[in-house]
């Protein structure tokens, strides 16, 4: 059965990824995995590196490897900033395999409570999920 | 009066000069565009951070005083001056008007018993502030033609430690904001404390019709909550900012370089068809000199 549709806006700071109307978004937040609809109530949550996928019709479904961001639903529009939005026939393995083994090397090397570490945690957790995206 | 021959050298030299300056003006010109781009990509996302930043922000309430980086602090003894220039000049007046507004606001600052904490990205802002002997706390050279988001997040790093460690109560943050490739507009914004930040950004366009908007104000859901929400978003919007000073200087340099470039060509132009008329006087006068020497020859053999 068809949803009613939204307007949703995916802005990375290299510019916009995604707007137009859809039937539903889903995404994972720093709670846990989450699926708008229209007439949904108003939010405002931190989002974590996943799989974001867009509903435009139930069949006609974009994916792209989403690292960390914020979502706002209000007034029945939807807007996510989130730092990176990839498709993943655009995901080089390779190159996000390289780099988690560096942020892995960082990790280990970096003091406990320093930036430096918090920071390759939080890559790891993006080319982490990066990866698991491209391969599915 | 100048011989023909000085005054052809001159008109090479100067042709010579025409010719960098149209190509300089030419470079900026199709690096202005990219610029051009990039900050309009990047401007929605800015003004959507700051959006979210200051919902976060009223829904924390007192809550967020309780973070040392959204903390306002009791006194203000040091105010932290980030100065966004750039590492080249012939630009008109782009470094010198940040220069200059920075210099007045330290001066504005010392006078009310503040001391200013000097920060500055491109080349020509650190050595001028340096040459000034004021010592300089950051200076972040080497990327103001593309600055890049891992440079501001540098930036962003150094200004959020001093203001958590205490060694900063305050920081702003001067750059050209890009309007169009004949101006560049001096932009002084507040960085921290961070309730000043976002309260003093003028609100977009949504912001304005969400304030007219007379229904009752819907029930937020915060995941997790308003408070985390913020600590997240609050060096997000730190780094954001910052960027987007860099990208608006990138923009603002490669307009007024451009701009400047073209002056130089219609200068040189202007002083090419000078010198033209001064060598035509010149050979005209040679001519005549000459004429005036075969005519008194024939008449002394008359």
């Amino acid at each position: 059965m068809a949803h009613s549709k939204f307007p949703l806006e995916v802005l990375t700071p290299e510019g916009e990824v995604f707007s137009g109307e859809v039937e539903m978004v889903s995404t994972f937040t720093g709670v846990g995995s989450i699926s708008l609809l229209a007439g949904h109530e108003a939010l405002l949550a931190t989002l974590v590196p996943t799989e974001l996928r867009i509903y435009r019709t139930e069949d006609d479904v974009l994916r792209f490897a989403q690292a960390e961001g914020y979502i706002q639903f209000a007034d029945n529009r939807a807007l996510l900033l989130v730092e990176e939005a990839i498709p993943p026939d655009q995901l080089d393995r390779s190159v996000y395999e390289t780099k988690l083994t560096e942020s892995r090397h960082t990790l280990q090397q970096a003091p406990e409570d320093s930036e430096e570490h918090a920071r390759a945690l939080r890559d790891i957790r993006r080319y982490e999920a990066f990866l698991s995206v491209a391969a599915a | 009066m100048a011989s023909q021959r000085d005054v052809r050298n001159k008109i090479a030299s100067v042709k010579n000069i025409q010719k960098i300056t149209r190509a300089m003006e030419m470079v900026a010109a199709a690096r202005l565009r990219r610029a051009e781009q990039r900050i309009e990509a990047l401007r929605p996302y800015a003004d959507g951070m700051r959006r979210m930043a200051r919902q976060a922000a009223i829904a924390a309430g007192s809550q967020a005083e309780r973070q040392p980086l959204l903390a306002e602090h009791d006194t203000v003894s040091n105010v932290g001056l980030l100065l966004v220039t750039g590492d080249r000049g012939l630009a008109g007046g782009f470094n010198s008007q940040i220069i200059r507004a920075g210099v007045r606001l330290a001066a504005e600052l010392g006078e009310g018993g503040k001391t200013p904490v000097w920060f500055a990205t491109g080349r020509r802002g650190v050595s001028s502030i340096s040459f000034r002997g004021n010592e300089l706390t950051g200076a972040y050279t080497g990327f103001s033609d593309r600055p890049g988001y891992a440079d501001a997040r540098t930036i962003a790093d150094d200004v959020m430690t001093g203001y958590v460690d205490g060694k900063l109560d305050r920081v702003e943050l001067i750059y050209n904001s890009y309007i169009s490739p004949l101006t560049q507009r001096v932009t002084r914004e507040v960085l921290l404390p961070i309730s000043q930040a976002i309260g003093d950004a003028e609100p977009d366009e949504q912001e304005r019709d969400d304030a007219t908007d007379e229904r009752p104000p819907q029930p937020v859901e915060y995941e997790p909550d308003p408070q985390t929400i913020l600590q997240r978003l609050v060096p997000d919007y730190i780094e954001v900012s910052i960027y987007r000073a860099l990208v608006e200087s990138a923009a603002g340099f490669y307009g007024a370089q451009m701009t400047a470039m073209r002056s130089a060509s219609d200068n040189a132009g202007e002083i090419i068809t000078d010198y033209t008329l001064q060598m035509n006087r010149a050979r005209q006068a040679e001519i005549t000199q000459e004429i005036m020497e075969v005519v008194a020859g024939a008449e002394g053999l008359s």
